[in-house]
């Protein structure tokens, strides 16, 4: 678990892969996002740590492109996602431009197989040939897949579950993936190993935006760290700088 | 005889399954009961009335036609009526309600540019009979049967081996996430709604050759809605099922009590399914059936 920070430590300043500006979202009546500034650098790893109930998951859906913006804008390697009028470019094309999103509890479509997950996760791309070395890729990240290929995926076990949904996700041959507490009602060793495969994920050339309440372990893997406050950004820095924060470790560490 | 009523009571069986998988599909995918499927399922009677009497096509040809009409008529129901509401979020009640105001409108329709007339399609059948096991089994039955069933195993084969079918079975599971994959969900719902409105046409033009084509005659889906719940609302195997049983069974009872019960008979069991069983045979577990 301390293989790491290469990337960031080389360049001090990340050129921004994803980068976001002023982003508010109301969800109903609820101001959710309150002028979120946030960056990725391509093949970081950035963590966003909040306590429950402070905007972490509506900023991710947000930049899936499910939740609608009221204002600010979203850019992706400088093309701009969300357009400062609200409505823009929907879900289903934001995956085509190379952004992955594993939610919150998975939602794994749970009626069908795990080979028919994996299959929705590549269903855009023609590619037999990629399709196929992708597949190999996500079973030998975790083997355990390739014997549960004909089994519902509601019937695997937590652990397996969040790795079919990193690897649903990864079918889609995302250059940037964002993962919505991923460690979430998993067992301490699954954590772990967790958090190990998304270092070997980054090291395949994904940029990774992590989204934890696990902060300790999400700031141990990532080069850089945000901090989420009812609906803002209270503070960013490298993730080492805010471990060893007093403040952050009061609040979030403890 | 038991024979003879058997296969009668399976052939109208195959086309309350027809009807039933229509309600099926589009109950699994947006959660309502759509009661315009009945006026589509008419039109679809209409569509192939015209080819096979204007351009006297035969009755391969007059399926197909009515087919790919009834399913684009329901694609053009979807968009104009429901997909605005969809994207509203508004709830699934919302939706029933525009489905029985459409209904009303193509009925009346109908009333108003073709008139209330029945119309009856050409003998593509000439009441040949085939004798099997000292029965005489109508040819129109053993044909609109083996059909029905070979489409809904064409639409099972669909559903389970396609990419598609998996996209449809995906978003009947999670839409959201289903749009998450890259799948453009307004097209999925109408690929959806085409297969609903396909099988309608087949069910419309075997309902009109058994009996007459006329602008009600979409009011007996509302035993295609019985068939749909006895298999359980959103599930295929089941509409098929619950259609098979619902035929016999009515068939059962015209021929050996009375054929004024028969009806009675069917919504009684609807009435009593919603309290005991509302899930039907093979259902999902919903509470919300509207």
């Amino acid at each position: 678990m301390t293989a790491k920070k290469e990337p960031a430590e080389k360049s001090a300043k990340p050129a921004k892969y994803l980068e976001i500006m002023g982003l508010h979202v109301h969800y109903g009546n609820i101001h959710a996002l309150r002028g979120v500034d946030l960056a990725v650098g391509r093949g970081e790893i950035v963590c966003v740590v909040g306590v429950n109930g402070a905007g972490k998951s509506t900023l991710m859906w947000a930049i899936a492109g499910v939740l609608p913006v009221t204002e600010g804008s979203v850019l992706l390697n400088g093309v701009p996602l969300v357009r400062p009028a609200g409505r823009a470019v929907r879900p289903h094309e934001i995956v085509n431009l190379g952004i992955s999103l594993v939610p919150e509890r998975r939602r794994l479509f749970s009626p069908l197989t795990v080979k028919e997950n994996l299959i929705m996760g590549s269903i855009r791309r023609t590619d037999r040939e990629g399709i196929a070395a992708d597949l190999e890729r996500c079973f030998s990240l975790y083997p355990v897949l390739k014997e549960r290929l004909a089994q519902r995926a509601g019937t695997l076990s937590g652990g397996e579950q969040q790795m079919l949904a990193i690897s649903r996700a990864l079918m889609s041959r995302p250059s940037i993936l964002l993962l919505d507490e991923p460690s979430l009602g998993l067992a301490p060793l699954v954590v772990e190993s967790l958090f190990e495969t998304i270092l070997k994920i980054r090291e395949e050339g994904v940029t990774v935006l992590l989204v934890e309440q696990n902060a300790f372990q999400a700031l141990d893997i990532s080069d850089r760290g945000y901090i989420l406050q009812t609906g803002q950004i209270v503070e960013s820095a490298p993730s080492i700088e805010l471990i060893e924060n007093p403040l952050v470790r009061k609040a979030y560490l403890a | 005889m038991f024979l003879q009523t058997l296969v009668t009571g399976l052939s109208i069986g195959g086309i309350y399954s027809l009807m039933a998988v229509g309600y099926s599909l589009i109950f699994s995918i947006l959660s309502f009961s759509n009661f315009a499927h009945g006026a589509v399922i008419m039109l679809g009677a209409y569509i192939g009335l015209a080819l096979a009497t204007q351009l006297h096509w035969g009755l391969g040809l007059v399926v197909s036609g009515s087919v790919v009409g009834a399913g684009l008529l329901s694609v053009f129901n979807e968009r104009v009526a429901y997909s605005v509401l969809r994207r509203r979020r508004a709830p699934s009640l919302f939706l029933m309600i525009s489905a029985m105001g459409c209904s009303v409108f193509l009925e009346n329709m109908v009333y108003a540019t073709i008139g209330s007339r029945f119309y009856a399609f050409p003998e593509f059948f000439k009441r040949e009979v085939v004798g099997v096991w000292g029965s005489s089994l109508s040819l129109l039955d053993v044909f609109a049967f083996t059909v029905s069933i070979g489409a809904i195993f064409a639409l099972h084969l669909f559903i389970t081996q396609t990419k598609t079918g998996i996209a449809i079975r995906a978003g009947v599971s999670d839409m959201t996430m289903c749009s998450l994959m890259g799948v453009n969900t307004d097209r999925l719902i109408s690929v959806v709604f085409f297969l609903a409105g396909a099988f309608a046409g087949v069910a419309g033009v075997f309902l009109g050759i058994k009996y007459f084509v006329y602008p009600t005659m979409g009011w007996v889906t509302n035993k295609a809605y019985i068939a749909a719940v006895i298999g359980g609302l959103g599930s295929l195997p089941g509409a098929l099922i619950g259609g098979l049983i619902l035929g016999v069974l009515e068939t059962l009872v015209s021929t050996y009590l009375s054929s004024v019960l028969r009806d009675v008979f069917s919504f009684t069991m609807l009435i009593a399914l919603l309290i005991w069983l509302p899930n039907g045979l093979m259902g999902r577990d919903t509470e919300e059936k509207v």
